[in-house]
């Protein structure tokens, strides 16, 4: 019994330099090998999955890309299916960004997918660019897009643009798409949702996610995404199979190994304990 | 003068918002649209303020020649190489888009992946249920990661009509004892934020301002 | 150029990744041009968004003279960098705080707190198309907010039925830390599989098996 628990308590000192190469072996060799596990989707994202679909041709919807290159392994997969299902609907995007460091990313994603889809830009999409002071570009959007963001991204005029025709404020868009990596998509819903009417679905990190289901069950968010497994859920529904669904088996993989690791660290301090408690 | 004036100012400018959201109507209006577009300005130049100390600390580390001064060169070539690759051939392409493509984007990236080694080190070593209360935790929180991917739904049982694995499990959690938390926090937070934002524009509070306010 | 590209951010990949086995000059050299790399990237973005776009060209170019004050009250900002000038800076830092306090007091009580207590209150009390399920969760979500309430109400002893109520909401906060905590975990191994698939498929060109 001593040497069992002497072997136990052991455990607890292991070097974390182990513990890191358990990690890296659990997330690296599903990447190469996937299983193939099936993914099952959630209310929230069928409901994400709804509002994204229930648009039409010809309809007009504000992107917001309020993450940078930090959270792009969860929010890219999302992001790019979302684009790619209102391609092919015909939805034209207004997209702009909070963040500096999101320039970049809505840069790459939006050029890469135009291109697959042979959009135009100024007509089928069109990228406002970085506004700094997130909470008066909410505010000031209501009023007009115009007046917010004179001129795009690159310095063109907004109002020249064709996609700006019929389209000056959250009135003249059925449908505002926060993919965020922070509490941007809440305040999106109380500020553009709450004050202007605006419709806000959003698309969340891991750790934004579990923050929102407030303004979810509120009715300020008509629905929403919740990390790589959102994203899944959504490549499912859509039946675009992409990076976030080949990522679901690594998640299931790392998830498993982090149980291990608590039980296994508990099992060492219930074993230290009941040593002291023998040796009392 | 020093201490009060900026308050005065602020309690105008804060007096002028908090009114325009019942009163939006003109000279309100105007007047809202134009604090808008001055804290954009402001809030901009905030940022830059800081990066302005960065490189003001940085310089000094490289004039005094302190310990680790020549990394303090590495962070000055980088930044002149962005803000000279910006003015000289734009933001689109060229320098600025190759470096943040390539450079700072993989690194930024990596640098949170690393996140996830640390907290598989902090599961082992620090997660331990010494109570009722971090057993719950803990307890919450396996049922919760395995919920939520695939393996959640391998072993199924039906009791009376109502499908019971993991993954409805952790669903209940979300939307019920998590609903109840978050939002518990939502409202406490609230109520915080409007009594801090409150004695801010009666000048109660005036740390923001900073030493001697 | 491409391939270069990819061979770069491959190697500053694992550049980063050194620092788990220990720091190690390649990191610190990572690290560092990161910080330059990065303060010059959002510099530029700043300097263009805020400065040119939103002061230099309505002002002296559309002639919107009333924007000027912004440019002014961005100047004082930078007063801060030198001591005896710093205290210039307040009236721009009174006047950015001050106008989110303005706004954030009626926007806060509307959009955050009566809309959440009102999500709280109702559905336990109008239980029209739910099922019994439903309508016994929305019980629980009302005991789990008030209990947790009274938990961080400090201004008074938890005692006697103040006590028992608190206890329940530290029940329900722990299980709600304990969704947190696990989706905290799945964040982050999202972001080291987003590496993982960077280096094999970017950059060692390798397929899945």
């Amino acid at each position: 019994m001593d040497r069992l628990l002497n072997v136990l308590i052991r455990l607890k000192d292991l070097d974390r330099r182990v513990l890191f190469i358990f990690v890296a072996l659990a997330v690296a060799i599903p990447v190469l090998k996937p299983m193939g596990l099936p993914i099952r989707s959630s209310r929230e994202s069928v409901d994400f999955h709804r509002e994204l679909t229930s648009l039409k041709a010809g309809d007009t919807i504000l992107f917001s890309f309020d993450y940078d290159p930090q959270t792009r392994a969860e929010l890219d997969p999302m992001t790019r299916v979302i684009w790619t299902t209102c391609f092919e609907k015909g939805v034209k995007i207004i997209a702009l960004t909070l963040y500096p460091g999101g320039v970049g990313v809505a840069d790459e994603i939006s050029k890469e997918l135009a291109e697959i889809h042979g959009k135009t830009y100024g007509e089928d999409y069109l990228f406002l660019g970085y506004n700094p002071d997130w909470s008066g570009t909410m505010l000031r959007l209501g009023e007009s897009f115009r007046k917010t963001y004179p001129t795009d991204q690159l310095g063109r005029e907004t109002g020249s643009f064709p996609i700006m025709e019929n389209v000056d404020s959250y009135a003249d868009t059925p449908l505002l798409v926060s993919v965020s990596s922070s509490a941007m998509a809440e305040y999106w819903a109380i500020w553009a949702g709450g004050k202007f009417g605006q419709k806000v679905i959003t698309g969340n990190t891991a750790i934004q996610a579990v923050l929102v289901y407030p303004y979810y069950y509120s009715g300020q968010i008509s629905g929403f995404l919740g990390g790589l497994k959102g994203a899944a859920e959504l490549e499912m529904l859509t039946g675009q199979i992409g990076a976030a669904t080949r990522g679901m088996d690594s998640q299931t993989t790392g998830h498993v190994l982090m149980v291990v690791f608590i039980l296994l660290g508990n099992v060492a301090f219930l074993a230290e304990r009941l040593r002291k408690r023998r040796a009392a | 003068m020093k201490q009060t004036a900026p308050l005065i100012f602020g309690f105008v400018i804060g007096m002028i918002m908090f009114l325009q959201y019942f009163i939006p109507h003109p000279p309100f209006t105007t007047a809202y649209s134009t604090v808008l577009d001055w804290k954009q300005v402001v809030f901009g130049m905030t940022l830059i303020l800081g990066i302005l100390s960065l490189l003001r600390y940085h310089m000094k580390h490289v004039q005094r020649r302190s310990s680790s001064w020549r990394y303090s060169v590495v962070t000055l070539v980088g930044f002149l190489v962005m803000v000279l690759g910006a003015a000289v051939q734009g933001t689109d392409r060229g320098v600025y888009s190759w470096f943040f493509d390539h450079v700072q984007s993989p690194m930024q990236s990596t640098m949170f992946a690393l996140l996830a080694f640390y907290v598989a080190s902090a599961s082992y070593r620090a997660f331990r249920a010494r109570s009722l209360e971090a057993a719950l935790l803990l307890i919450a929180g396996i049922i919760v990661m395995l919920g939520r991917v695939p393996v959640g739904d391998i072993v199924q049982l039906d009791v009376a009509g109502t499908e019971l694995s993991l993954s409805t499990i952790s669903t209940w959690i979300l939307d019920v004892p998590n609903l109840a938390t978050k939002r518990g926090i939502l409202i406490g937070v609230g109520l915080g934020i409007v009594a801090t934002a409150l004695k801010i524009l009666l000048g109660i509070e005036r740390t923001y301002l900073g030493k001697g306010a | 150029m491409e391939t270069v590209g990819i061979w770069v951010a491959a190697f500053f990949t694992l550049a980063i990744f050194s620092f788990l086995f220990r720091e190690n000059p390649i990191y610190r050299f990572a690290e560092h041009l990161l910080v330059g790399v990065s303060a010059g990237y959002y510099f530029v973005q700043y300097l263009y968004s805020s400065v040119y776009k939103k002061f230099w060209v309505p002002v002296f170019q559309d002639g919107q003279w009333l924007l000027i004050g912004g440019g002014i009250l961005g100047g004082l900002m930078l007063m801060r960098l030198h001591r005896r000038t710093e205290w210039l800076a307040r009236f721009a830092i009174a006047f950015y705080v001050a106008a989110w306090s303005g706004y954030l007091i009626p926007s806060i009580i509307q959009g955050q707190i009566l809309t959440q207590i009102q999500s709280t209150i109702i559905p336990p009390h109008d239980a029209s198309g739910m099922t019994w399920a439903a309508h016994l969760s929305a019980w629980l979500v009302l005991i789990g907010v008030v209990s947790i309430l009274v938990y961080f109400y400090f201004s008074h002893e938890h005692e006697g039925p103040l006590r028992i109520v608190s206890k329940i909401g530290i029940l329900y906060l722990m299980i709600g830390f304990g969704a947190s905590f696990g989706y905290t975990i799945m964040g982050r191994i999202t972001l080291l599989i987003g590496r993982f698939q960077f280096l094999f498929y970017d950059w060692l060109g390798l397929t899945p098996l």
